[in-house]
């Protein structure tokens, strides 16, 4: 298709200069903080088997995976997320790995986003998996991490929000709900859409748990939405989370990170991937979410594993995008060196000193000294150097 | 940091939204003397008013450009998207419904039907609900043509008081779903702006419960 020859498939975007730096930047920034504390990275392929990402109630809605065939015509999808390959991963070849598992990863994630809605396709992402633990300890250290990890990683405000898949999974029990009912109110927690959420809820019996469902969008804040709860309904399953968030709130103040983390009772994921404690992280000027991560302790069960697991991931080209405002960027050589004809090798000798002594030189192809001059002007490079017998340093 | 900033639906929405506003206190002087301006002041409080067309609310708030948006659920069922719809602000009230030919019923046989619409997501998804496989056409302009010219055998659109309908022979068949205007919160806002936003959502919300 000549026709497509010269421009990028919707959703995909090239990425220039500092573009690159920013991205590259945040990526290594967060690198530092995950390697040091253990965590080792692992890559998956880009393509794997559709049947890594389709389960019963987690898998990825087929019609956002990018799919193909191999060449015995099963069907492959380009890798939707990174977490699941992992699972499959963790529980095929490490399994007889001393656990935990903490692994990192970078790569690619391909999803299919709504046609001009300016989202991407493509998306950059690190994270982290602690597979093989189910402990408290396990989440206080992963969501200290996943803190770390966007502070080191910008400058920008951030803000980490904890929830807890239980409270809605322990309500819905409660009310008897079917999968149709719960999926209905799931949603509508989600987008937080109290007039359908109440409308909805009047008619069911148990009503306090009903008042209570109706109420978790409205509890995101700080610590004062658990004794909120903790009014609305007395349940011992939610007593139990509640003075479980507490406990993470009051380590984390110990740490000096509360002022980065508030609670949202109200962030009810899609689906049964997570089974635990829940987060995600915003940053300022970024309309959408960055960082998701959570517990997720039924996953690995699906490749053939029972483990526990915790992880994150991270956005990296939404934080670089942000980041990128606040960097400076050094694109342009400090130097041009210019040899003059039988001059090329010790000019290129210079060029080896100048930057062991870290400075940026760029070796000028130009053929005579005036295209040269007029390239460094042109481009905007400040200092020309004339090789000859002797160095003439020139400023532009 | 930039003001707070709401977009509001041109034209009907929009005059309703600033009835709410002023009963609030707030000073709306430069929405009735607007011009051709798009992005207007309210004096005093640190909030703006961005006007634009209903699917582009969504895309605004979507999009964090702006924290809230003012939009009819007619809208946001036909373009979905991800953002909190946190009030129903309870003007603008219609209904999505199915019409057919006065007399005729879409529901018998089993030859496949047609419906004509502005609102193809929709449609689509009502019937899906049903397990019915249905011919979609997508009409811009009087959708109530189409079955009249043998295009449709029925049309799905928004109904306020049915006139229309009637003066060309058609009738309700069914109802779809209910519409009203509706506050929509961009995501990040939310948290991000917690403080500054939870105030004027609860003024709002009891500013439309109050009113009858």
């Amino acid at each position: 298709m000549i026709k497509n020859r010269l421009i990028t498939p919707e959703g995909t975007r090239d990425l220039l200069f500092e573009d690159c730096i920013a991205r590259r930047k945040v990526e290594s920034a967060i690198k530092e903080v995950l390697i040091p504390r253990g965590f080792a990275e692992v890559i998956t392929p880009a393509l794997e088997f559709y049947d890594v990402f389709c389960g019963e109630h987690d898998g990825i809605p087929q019609e956002e995976m990018y799919k193909l065939t191999d060449q015995k015509g099963r069907l492959l999808a380009v890798k939707p997320d990174l977490t699941m390959p992992i699972a499959r991963l963790a529980a095929t070849r490490l399994k007889d790995h001393p656990l935990p598992l903490r692994l990192y990863y970078n790569q690619n994630a391909y999803r299919i986003t709504p046609a001009l809605s300016g989202r991407s396709d493509e998306v950059d992402q690190i994270g982290i998996e602690l597979i093989g633990s189910g402990t408290r300890r396990a989440d206080l250290e992963v969501i200290v991490t996943a803190i770390e990890a966007m502070s080191q990683a910008t400058s920008q405000e951030f803000r980490l929000e904890l929830g807890h898949s239980g409270i809605f999974g322990t309500l819905v029990e409660a009310l008897e709900l079917n999968e149709i009912q719960t999926e209905e109110i799931r949603s509508l927690i989600e987008s937080k859409n109290y007039p359908a959420l109440v409308d909805r809820l009047e008619r069911m019996p148990n009503q306090q748990a009903a008042h209570a469902l109706g109420q978790l969008p409205a509890l995101f804040g700080g610590e004062e939405v658990l004794d909120t709860l903790s009014q609305l309904i007395q349940l011992p399953k939610i007593e139990e989370i509640v003075v479980y968030l507490r406990s993470i709130l009051s380590d984390l103040e110990k740490l000096g990170l509360l002022g980065q983390v508030t609670l949202d009772l109200g962030i009810v994921n899609r689906n049964d991937y997570y089974t635990g404690i829940v987060f995600q992280g915003y940053l300022e000027g970024a309309g959408d979410v960055v960082l998701n991560g959570g517990r997720y302790d039924r996953l690995l069960s699906h490749y053939g594993a029972d483990l526990p697991a915790i992880g994150f991931a991270i956005n990296v080209d939404a934080v670089a995008r942000m980041a990128r405002s606040q960097m400076q960027f050094q694109l342009l050589p400090d130097v041009l060196v210019y040899a003059y004809p039988g001059y090329e090798v010790k000019a290129l000798q210079e060029i080896d000193k100048l930057i062991r002594t870290g400075f940026r030189a760029e070796f000028c192809v130009c053929e005579t000294s005036d295209e040269a001059k007029a390239y460094a002007i042109k481009k905007g490079v400040p200092n020309i150097y004339l090789v000859k017998d002797d160095i003439l340093e020139v400023r532009v | 940091m930039r003001p707070i900033r709401i977009a509001l639906t041109k034209g009907r929405l929009e005059k309703d939204t600033v009835a709410v506003l002023e009963k609030l206190g707030y000073d709306c002087e430069e929405l009735h003397n607007k011009g051709r301006r798009l992005i207007l002041h309210i004096p005093g409080a640190n909030m703006e008013v961005v006007l634009a067309k209903a699917a582009d609310v969504i895309t605004y708030v979507e999009h964090g450009v702006c924290d809230m948006g003012v939009v009819g659920k007619d809208t946001i069922m036909e373009h979905g998207g991800s953002f909190f719809e946190v009030a129903d602000l309870g003007f603008g009230r219609c209904r999505f419904a199915l019409a057919v030919k006065k007399g005729e019923d879409f529901y018998s046989g089993y030859a496949e039907k047609t419906i004509a619409t502005k609102y193809p997501n929709v449609t689509r998804l009502f019937f899906a609900e049903k397990s019915m496989d249905i011919r979609v056409i997508k009409i811009e302009g009087s959708v109530e043509l189409a079955p009249l010219l043998g295009l449709s055998d029925g049309i799905v659109d928004i109904v306020e008081t049915g006139t229309t309908l009637k003066e060309n022979g058609l009738e309700i068949q069914e109802e779809v779903a209910p519409i009203s205007a509706r506050l929509i919160v961009n995501i990040a806002s939310m948290k991000m702006r917690k403080k500054e936003l939870e105030p004027i959502i609860s003024q709002i919300q009891s500013a439309v419960t109050e009113a009858p």
